[in-house]
C-alpha cells in the first residue's frame, strides 16, 4: 500500500551536508528535548512535594512521668501503644505493635502459671501477648511462638530523664531482652 | 424574522428525537452516528452478542454500576469533611440528619460492593469464553484489552479500598492499618509505598486526605479513562468474542466473503475488519440494527441494575462503628470482604526456612497475589489453543486451565468466606454456631 508522505523531508534529507544533524533536525531535538526536561522536572516537583518534610505527629521518644507512677507488674500506655514493666526498682519496656501486621497486640492474664521453655531456659510466665488481627501469640517476654508474627515483640529503651527524673520511652529505638533500667 | 407559520410542534419534536426513535432501517443506520450517546455502537450487531446468556451482560453491569458510584459520590462529596476531627461526625450527619442521606451512602457503598463482584465475575466470564483471544478480524488485539481489563479490576480494587477509609470509624481505620502494612512488607520499596500513600508514618489527616484525592479524583480519572480505551477497542476488535464463532463458522461453510472497500469514521484505512466482511454483517438472519434493539436491552439491563440496587438499599443497613480509635483494635480486625482471602493467606504464610523467618504479609500479601495477577495479564500470551475456541463457553480445547482458574477461583472465595464467617477473637476458627468467648474490649 503506498503511504502518503505527511511531513516534507528538507532538501538533501535529514543528514546536513556534512553527514552531522541537519538544522532541522537538531531544532526538532532541542525543541522536544526542552519540552520533556519540562515535563520530567514538573512531575518531580509534583511527586515531590507529597513526601513530607516535616511529620506532625507524635515525637517517638517521650517522657511517661515519674517511675513511682508505675505499680508493679505492666502498664499499657494506650496513646503510644507500648507496655511498661516494672519489677520492684528495675523496669523494661515492650511494644504493643505486633510484628505481623500493625495491630495492637492484647496481654491476656493466664488464669495459672505456665512454664514455658525460651531460647532453651525454662521460664514461668503469668501472662502472654495475643494479636485480635491474625491470631499471634507472643509470650510474656515477647517471644513470638504462634501465628504468623515473624519475629518477637519489640523491646524500647528506657532511660531516666536527667531534667526531672521521669521515665522516658524511645520508641525508635529497639534494644536486647535482657535491658533492664534500674532505678 | 423568519417565517413560522406551517411549522409543525409534532415535526419539531420529531427532528429532534428522531435518533430516539427511528422509522426505518435508514434512520436506524443514521442515529448511531447522529446521535452523540449512541456514537460508540456499531449499526449492526450480532444476535449472539445480544444474547444474555453469552456475556450475562457483567462489563455493562459494571459500567452502570460506575456511573451509580460517579452520581451518588458527587453528591455525597458536597456533605462530607475530610478532616479527623469531622469526618466521623460528617458520615454520620448524611447517615442520620441529611434527607436521603442514608440512601445515598447506602446506594454507594452497595453500588461500590456490587461493583466489585461484577467486575471480577465479568472476568470470570471473559476467560471461560477465551474472549480475550484473537478471532477472524483483522487488526484485532484482545489480550491488550484483557490487560486494560485487570487493570480495571485493580482500580476497582483500590477505589473501593481508599473509599473504606473514609468513614473514619474503626472499620475502615483498621482495615486500612492491616492494608497499608501489607504494602510496607514488599521488598525495597514497601515502607516508602507506605510513607507516601499515608504522608507520614501514622492514619491520620494527611492519609485520610491522600485516600481521600485518591478516591475522589486520581482513581476515578483512571478508570474512566480506561473504561473508554477498554470500550474503544471492543469496537476495534470487532464485537464480542462470539461474532469471531460466527465468522469463522461462516468461513467454513460458504465462498470467502467478498471484499470491499471500508470507509471508517478514521478515513481510509488497511486491512479488513469483522464489519467489512459484507456477506457477513449484512446477512439478516445473524445481526439486527444496534438501534433500537442494542439500546433497549441496554436499558432493559439499566433497570434491573437499578431495581436490585434499590431493593438492596432498602434492607441492607450501612454500618457505621464507633470512631476511629489508633488505641484499640478491635478484635477480631477484618479487612473489607474482597481482601479477606489475602487477609486469610497473610495469617497463614509466615514461614520458616532455616532459621529465617519470612513474613505472611510478604508471601500472602505480595508474592501470591502478584503472582496471581501477572498470570492473569500475560495469559493470553500462554493460552496457545487455537482461535476457533474464542467465544465458546467450555471450549473443550481449554479444558484444563478452565478447570485450574475455576479452582483458583474457588480457592479465592472460599478463603473469603473463611475469613467473613468463620473467623472469631484473634483470628481462632469458630463455626457459625458456636459462641464467641467475651473478651473485654480494654486492656
Amino acid at each position: 500500500m503506498k503511504s502518503t508522505r505527511l511531513l516534507r523531508k528538507p532538501e538533501g534529507g535529514e543528514k546536513g551536508a556534512a553527514g552531522g544533524v541537519s538544522r532541522r533536525g537538531w531544532l526538532d531535538r532541542i525543541g522536544l528535548g526542552s519540552l520533556a526536561a519540562s515535563v520530567v522536572g514538573t512531575a518531580y516537583a509534583l511527586v515531590r512535594s507529597l513526601v513530607p518534610n516535616v511529620l506532625y505527629e507524635q515525637p517517638l521518644r517521650f517522657k511517661a512521668g515519674p517511675p513511682d507512677r508505675f505499680p508493679e507488674g505492666a502498664t499499657f500506655l494506650e496513646e503510644q501503644r507500648v507496655f511498661i514493666f516494672r519489677q520492684q526498682n528495675t523496669y523494661h519496656a515492650i511494644s504493643a505493635v505486633c510484628t505481623h501486621l500493625g495491630c495492637t497486640v492484647k496481654m491476656v492474664s493466664l488464669s495459672q502459671p505456665k512454664t514455658v521453655t525460651i531460647g532453651g531456659r525454662q521460664v514461668q510466665e503469668r501472662h502472654e501477648f495475643q494479636c485480635p488481627c491474625h491470631g499471634s501469640k507472643y509470650h510474656g517476654d515477647g517471644t513470638n511462638y504462634a501465628g504468623p508474627a515473624p519475629q518477637p515483640l519489640t523491646w524500647h529503651r528506657l532511660e531516666v530523664s536527667p531534667e526531672d527524673g521521669s521515665l522516658m520511652v524511645d520508641l525508635g529505638s529497639s534494644v536486647n531482652r535482657d535491658f533492664r533500667l534500674t532505678v | 424574522m423568519p417565517n413560522l407559520k406551517g411549522i409543525k410542534p409534532r415535526e419539531v419534536w420529531r427532528q429532534l428525537t428522531w435518533t430516539w426513535k427511528p422509522a426505518s432501517e435508514r434512520e436506524a443506520g443514521d442515529s448511531v452516528v447522529r446521535n452523540l450517546l449512541l456514537h460508540w455502537f456499531p449499526a449492526k450487531v450480532s444476535l449472539g452478542s445480544l444474547s444474555f446468556r453469552y456475556s450475562f451482560w457483567l462489563g455493562t453491569i459494571s459500567a452502570l454500576l460506575f456511573l451509580v458510584l460517579c452520581l451518588t459520590g458527587v453528591v455525597l462529596m458536597f456533605l462530607y469533611v475530610p478532616s479527623v476531627e469531622r469526618a466521623y461526625q460528617s458520615v454520620k450527619d448524611i447517615e442520620f440528619v441529611v434527607s436521603f442521606g442514608w440512601f445515598l451512602r447506602g446506594l454507594h457503598r452497595l453500588a461500590a460492593h456490587l461493583m466489585v463482584a461484577a467486575v471480577f465475575l465479568h472476568m470470570v466470564r471473559v476467560f471461560l469464553t477465551a474472549a480475550y483471544k484473537n478471532g477472524a478480524g483483522a487488526g484485532q488485539n484482545r489480550p491488550l484489552n484483557w490487560i486494560v481489563g485487570v487493570v480495571l479490576l485493580l482500580a476497582t480494587l483500590l477505589l473501593s479500598f481508599t473509599g473504606y477509609l473514609l468513614p473514619w470509624d474503626q472499620l475502615a481505620f483498621w482495615a486500612i492499618t492491616v492494608g497499608t502494612n501489607i504494602a510496607s512488607a514488599a521488598p525495597l520499596v514497601g515502607q516508602k509505598i507506605r510513607f507516601l500513600l499515608l504522608g507520614g508514618n501514622e492514619i491520620e489527616q494527611s492519609a485520610l486526605l491522600r485516600f481521600y484525592v485518591l478516591h475522589c479524583f486520581f482513581l476515578p480519572a483512571l478508570v474512566l479513562f480506561l473504561f473508554a480505551w477498554h470500550m474503544w477497542r471492543v469496537r476495534k476488535d470487532g464485537g464480542l468474542a462470539c461474532v469471531d464463532q460466527l465468522a469463522l463458522g461462516h468461513k467454513a461453510e460458504k465462498t470467502p466473503p467478498v471484499r470491499t472497500k471500508t470507509y471508517s469514521l478514521l478515513g481510509l484505512t488497511k486491512g479488513r475488519t469483522v464489519h467489512v466482511e459484507t456477506a457477513l454483517a449484512d446477512e439478516d438472519k445473524y445481526t439486527v440494527h444496534a438501534m433500537p434493539h442494542l439500546t433497549r436491552r441496554l436499558l432493559l439491563v439499566t433497570l434491573a441494575t437499578l431495581v436490585v440496587l434499590f431493593a438492596l438499599t432498602m434492607v441492607v443497613t450501612a454500618p457505621l462503628e464507633e470512631p476511629a480509635n489508633p488505641r484499640v483494635t478491635p478484635n477480631p480486625a477484618k479487612a473489607p470482604w474482597y481482601f479477606l482471602w489475602l487477609q486469610e493467606l497473610v495469617t497463614i504464610s509466615t514461614i520458616n526456612i532455616g532459621g529465617l523467618t519470612i513474613n505472611g504479609a510478604l508471601i500472602g500479601g505480595i508474592i501470591v497475589p502478584g503472582v496471581l495477577v501477572v498470570l492473569l495479564a500475560i495469559w493470553p500470551y500462554v493460552d496457545n489453543t487455537g482461535a476457533a475456541t474464542t467465544g465458546v463457553w467450555f471450549a473443550a480445547a481449554r479444558r484444563k486451565q478452565n478447570i485450574v482458574f475455576l479452582v483458583v477461583v474457588a480457592v479465592v472465595l472460599a478463603l473469603m468466606v473463611v475469613g467473613t464467617f468463620l473467623r472469631g477473637p484473634y483470628w481462632d476458627f469458630y463455626w457459625p454456631w458456636e459462641q464467641w468467648p467475651q473478651i473485654p474490649k480494654h486492656f
